[in-house]
């Protein structure tokens, strides 16, 4: 994809970086995440290959369609504090 | 007045939240730095803190990109976890930064209504002084390209240290970031470690300027396009040695806990 590890967020990939800004940043797309996934992702207008790449959640497959290297790692820890929060420890 | 302290303070949420990846010693060591960094901090009885820190991607979206920001609400809030963070804004100062910044010809971008993001509010979680003081968040983008060059970051740390001089409040000012990290790539178990310990022996001997010749590319290559905040800081500091009071590096991330004197 790129020479760097962050590197310019190519406009096609617009949408599907909303989602994952969404999913980090949200709790209310979280919570709609968990119940309607397939819903959600249509409603923000993803394809057929960005859905399935989603649906793994398979970082190289997303960085390669132009997500955010940050935004795949965060939305994924934002997701996993939510389903497993006995793992964390709060200070 | 003068600035009555400045430090620079890692940021990562492992800190402040542990998944059972994370190391609990070392999380704690970097805890006992931050608690270090505290104390200073109520001795030197600051009026506000003036902190530099990077969005992740959390008040600014792909909408807008602003290079350098200053957050001018009269509240910033933000949230992690079960964790509501929310603190008052020193708005006078806010708005002098913002006003003289652009008088100084820096294109600042300043908002009235942006989630605060936990590169500010986890080193205020261990590091804020009792009794709390309001806080002036600066933005510098270093996640989305392209970011503002080092020395345009240097340059600007400098121009605010003008301004903060003039001004009555007394100011702390610090930065949040770093160092070595790579969250999202297939760098992210091995930063450059290398890298941090000879910016550091550098920052020790006072050579904080060399800092804003770095390319941005270098930075990048390097895990610490974070470092951003950091050469900020030290444009306001020119030739202070740092004292390093923690480095501990966690198989992802080098956390660095460092202080200037003023």
């Amino acid at each position: 994809m790129s020479d760097v590890h962050y590197f310019f967020p190519p406009a096609s990939a617009y949408a599907l970086n909303r989602f994952l800004f969404a999913l980090k940043s949200d709790a209310a797309a979280r919570a709609r995440y968990a119940k309607d996934a397939e819903g959600m992702m249509r409603e923000y207008r993803l394809d057929d290959v960005t859905r399935t790449a989603l649906a793994t959640f398979d970082r190289d497959r997303l960085v390669g369609l132009g997500a955010h290297p940050y935004l795949v790692f965060m939305a994924q820890v934002r997701l996993s504090m939510e389903r497993e929060p006995g793992n964390f420890e709060y200070f | 007045m003068p600035l009555v302290a400045a430090a620079a303070l890692p940021h990562t949420p492992q800190l402040l939240v542990r998944p059972p990846t994370e190391d609990r010693a070392l999380v704690l060591r970097v805890h006992g730095a931050l608690g270090e960094v505290k104390r200073r901090l109520t001795a030197a009885r600051p009026d506000v803190i003036a902190l530099i820190a990077g969005d992740h991607i959390e008040g600014f979206f792909l909408n807008a990109v602003p290079a350098l920001a200053v957050y001018v609400g009269a509240r910033a809030a933000g949230e992690f976890g079960r964790y509501r963070y929310a603190f008052d804004v020193h708005e006078l100062l806010a708005r002098a930064l913002v006003e003289q910044g652009i008088e100084a010809g820096f294109d600042l971008t300043y908002s009235q209504d942006v989630p605060l993001d936990y590169a500010f509010y986890v080193p205020l979680h261990f590091a804020m002084p009792a009794p709390a003081v309001p806080i002036v968040p600066l933005y510098v983008n270093v996640y989305l390209p392209p970011q503002p060059a080092p020395a345009r970051c240097y340059a600007w740390g400098r121009a605010l240290r003008a301004i903060l001089d003039a001004r009555p409040e007394r100011v702390a000012l610090i930065a949040s970031g770093g160092l070595s990290h790579f969250p999202g790539t297939d760098r992210y178990g091995s930063p450059d470690f290398d890298f941090d310990r000879a910016l550091l022996a550098s920052l020790a001997e006072g050579r904080g300027a060399d800092t804003a010749r770095l390319t941005g590319e270098e930075l990048d290559k390097a895990g610490n396009v974070e470092l951003r905040t950091w050469i900020t800081l030290l444009g306001a500091l020119g030739g202070a040695r740092a004292e390093v009071l923690a480095y501990e590096p966690s198989w992802h991330h080098g956390n660095a806990v460092v202080a200037w004197p003023v």
